[in-house]
């Protein structure tokens, strides 16, 4: 079971009271973009074999959105953040670094 | 007007007594929960403070609850709730908020008995411990497949709110979760 | 290699079984192949298969991690059918069917391919417009399917309850030709047939990194070691993504965990294959009699090959609501694996940015039915080096171009 703590209400709650809405940090284009830049806001994922950063939604919770760095081999969470982040934080990155010393770090 | 709740007056009597908590005025109040201007109309229609995070607050006048980072559940008398509203509607005038009546969206009922931690338990995902979920804290999950909301009045009675299209569904689901001789015990 | 009959099987017998030879050899890897495909599941082998057969390409290696067959293709729910909706895929997944039919003849290997039929319940009534409209896109696309009511729903399967306690079943998409087939068979008579054309299935054996020299695939690295080649297939499932990025390039796709069940055996009580896609649950018959059962996917990334418990419990309420009876079954094993869901819910066969090497992936929850198509597909691409046939519409730039071939609303569970 994936439990996490969401930010916002600060209760740790399993994934049947949460929604997970992908890949976080996601850059987004509108009218006028490339063709490429569209391409990659709209389709293009992360798929990693490891850490991976993502949007959750405490949804049958307190209904607010938050992000988390998980394993996606192990499931293991790292930690949560706030939704409004632009990039995770920098003490949630060096405790991954400090677990997984061979991951190449966050990429957006 | 003549109103009723979803609940119609319903109870059940195993291992714990659930009942319909009748009509309660219920308003949401979404807005900066640190500004004082909700502060105040708080005080003066309910009596209390801002609840901290996840706590529910009482007075001999109204309760009010604490939602999300930005969202309080606000409970008065059913009758006052249009009154109530005129009054936080214009007291708030220019500060960011929503406010909605949602009395009639809702069933409420009210729980008693030893082992209402134990029965809920039977269908929520939430940590029922007393440490987690201690007298006086508002936990939002989900029973079955539906949202619900609950708190502890104190460590035998409770309050438990859903939404008032599934209040049978979560009548008959209770009274089956505490259908005498299905006692669990463990919290 | 000696060919399989009941004739072989009689004289077997006389040497008490002994004397059978082994289906695929167990060759070393060779330094050098005109053709690597990554990955010995069901799309991989026929890639090869068909490379062989109908481009004369064999020097080929095909590399596996694991063992052949041991991922998704061993771990699916057999369903066969090809009434879909776009015309591209139809004439994919119906040109995989119709090789289903003769497959156990071309190969020499008894796949147990059983058309016994596949429908599809239609429980609202925004399904069964979407029905009605498949059937019709289907009848212009020469694909035999058929809408149907409730009494023939039930004489069908008359273990359906048609009242249900949230959704009626008020007809279906019925394709009397769609049936399943034994996975591992599959997965075994491609390989022996690979093995006989002179290929070298190597097997735990797991690619590590992608060779380039110039915008062009050199070769491999692998955990026996580097080899060179001249092309190189990807054929990789779920791990596509991560055999991507060895390669320098990043998929529209993310891989997640579907889950499937099978029951005790049972006396035969179902002879055809129901989905009910509302729901979210399907299930089969197998011939040893177990029901085999598969619902939806998780709605996170997911490498573990195994799923999260509350989505096997709304698979199970969804089938004793559409199957009262097998609310008594006991369940005997459960397992996982991980599938490549792309943006449009189908597949993508296509060059890459790198020169000479090409993916096949994207099949997502449902590419078992695809594996003969797909690997004609996939190797007429490789062979030709052009995006072209059965696979044209399936390139990569459709993403940028936003020309998709959207499945995704057709069905909700794509199996
Ligand atoms: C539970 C479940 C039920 C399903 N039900 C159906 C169904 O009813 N009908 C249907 O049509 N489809 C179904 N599917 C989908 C179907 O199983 C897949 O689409 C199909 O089997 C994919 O075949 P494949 O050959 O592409 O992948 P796989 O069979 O997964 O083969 C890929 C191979 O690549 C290997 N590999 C991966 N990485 C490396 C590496 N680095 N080096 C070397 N080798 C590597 C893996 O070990 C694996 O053997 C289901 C899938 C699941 C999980
Ligand atoms: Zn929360």
């Amino acid at each position: 079971m994936l439990n996490f703590r969401c930010p916002n209400c600060e209760i740790t709650a399993d994934e049947t009271d949460l929604h997970c809405d992908g890949q976080a940090h996601i850059e987004r284009f509108g009218a006028g973009a490339s063709d490429d830049d569209l391409e990659t806001y709209l389709f293009m994922r992360h798929n990693p074999k490891g850490v991976h950063f993502e949007r959750w939604r405490h949804v049958f919770g307190c209904g607010k959105w938050f992000n988390a760095a998980r394993c996606t081999v192990t499931l293991e969470v790292f930690g949560t953040y706030s939704a409004q982040s632009l990039v995770p934080p920098k003490s949630l990155i060096n405790k991954i670094k400090k677990k997984r010393p061979e991951w190449e770090g966050f990429v957006k | 007007m003549f109103s009723v709740t979803g609940l119609n007056g319903a109870s059940s009597n195993g291992s714990i007594n659930v009942k319909d908590a009748g009509l309660i005025g219920m308003i949401t109040l979404r807005g900066d929960l640190k500004s004082d201007a909700i502060a105040k109309v708080i005080k003066v229609v309910t009596g209390t403070n801002i609840p901290d995070q996840r706590q529910c607050v009482f007075t001999s006048k109204g309760a009010t609850a604490w939602m999300s980072p930005d969202e309080l559940l606000v409970m008065v008398d059913y009758e006052s709730v249009d009154a109530t509203i005129a009054k936080m509607e214009k007291s708030l005038q220019g500060v960011h908020s929503l406010i909605v009546n949602v009395s009639d969206a809702r069933a409420v009922f009210e729980l008693t008995g030893s082992s209402i931690r134990d029965v809920i338990s039977k269908g929520s995902p939430a940590d029922m411990s007393s440490k987690i979920l201690p007298v006086g804290e508002v936990r939002r999950t989900r029973i079955a497949q539906l949202a619900v909301a609950f708190w502890f009045t104190s460590d035998t009675t409770a309050r438990l709110v859903c939404f008032r299209s599934v209040a049978g569904y979560v009548m008959d689901w209770l009274e089956n979760a505490s259908e005498k001789g299905s006692e669990v015990g463990f919290h | 290699m000696k060919r399989y009959s009941a004739f072989a099987i009689a004289k077997n017998a006389l040497s008490h079984h002994q004397g059978w030879e082994r289906a695929w050899a167990k060759p070393q890897m060779k330094k050098e192949y005109d053709a690597v495909i990554v990955g010995a599941g069901g799309h991989g082998l026929a890639t090869a298969f068909y490379l062989g057969k109908n481009y004369g390409i064999t020097n080929v290696a095909i590399i596996e991690k694991g063992w052949l067959g041991g991922g998704n293709t061993g771990r699916n729910t057999t369903i066969i059918r090809s009434n879909y909706l776009q015309d591209p895929s139809a004439a994919i997944y119906e040109k995989a069917r119709s090789l289903y039919e003769t497959m156990s003849q071309d190969l020499n290997y008894n796949v147990m391919f059983s058309p016994r039929g596949v429908m599809m319940l239609a429980q609202t009534e925004a399904e069964i417009r979407g029905y009605k409209r498949t059937a019709h896109a289907n009848k212009l696309q020469g694909v035999k399917t058929e809408y149907i009511g409730p009494q023939k729903v039930k004489d069908l399967c008359p273990i359906i309850e048609l009242s249900g306690p949230r959704y009626p079943v008020l007809g279906a998409l019925w394709q009397p030709r769609g049936g399943t087939a034994r996975h591992d068979a599959v997965a075994w008579g491609y390989a022996r047939a690979c093995s006989e054309m002179g290929m070298d299935i190597i097997q735990q054996c797991e690619v590590t990194g992608v060779t380039q020299s110039r915008g062009k695939v050199t070769g491999l690295q692998t955990s026996k070691g580097d080899i060179k080649c001249k092309k190189l297939g990807i054929v990789v499932a779920g791990n596509s993504g991560h055999l991507a990025e060895m390669a320098g390039f990043r998929l529209p796709l993310e891989s997640v965990a579907l889950q499937a069940l099978v029951s005790e055996p049972i006396k035969p009580c179902m002879d055809v294959v129901v989905m009910a896609n509302t729901v979210h649950g399907y299930m089969s018959q197998s011939d040893k009699g177990e029901m085999v059962i598969g619902g939806g996917t998780d709605g996170f990334n997911n490498y573990t090959q195994r799923g999260s418990f509350h989505h096997l419990e709304e698979t199970v309420r969804a089938l004793i609501e559409t199957f009262p009876m097998v609310s008594r079954l006991k369940m005997l094993r459960h397992w996982g694996g991980i599938v490549d869901v792309t943006g449009d819910r189908s597949p993508i066969i296509s060059k890459t940015p790198l020169s000479g090497c090409f993916i096949n992936c994207g099949w997502g929850t449902g590419g078992f039915k695809a594996i003969p198509g797909s690997g004609w597909a996939m190797a007429e691409l490789m062979a030709k080096d052009e995006q072209t046939g059965l696979g044209a519409q399936f390139g990569l730039n459709r993403f940028q171009e936003g020309r998709f071939i959207d499945e995704s609303v057709a069905a909700g569970v794509a199996h």
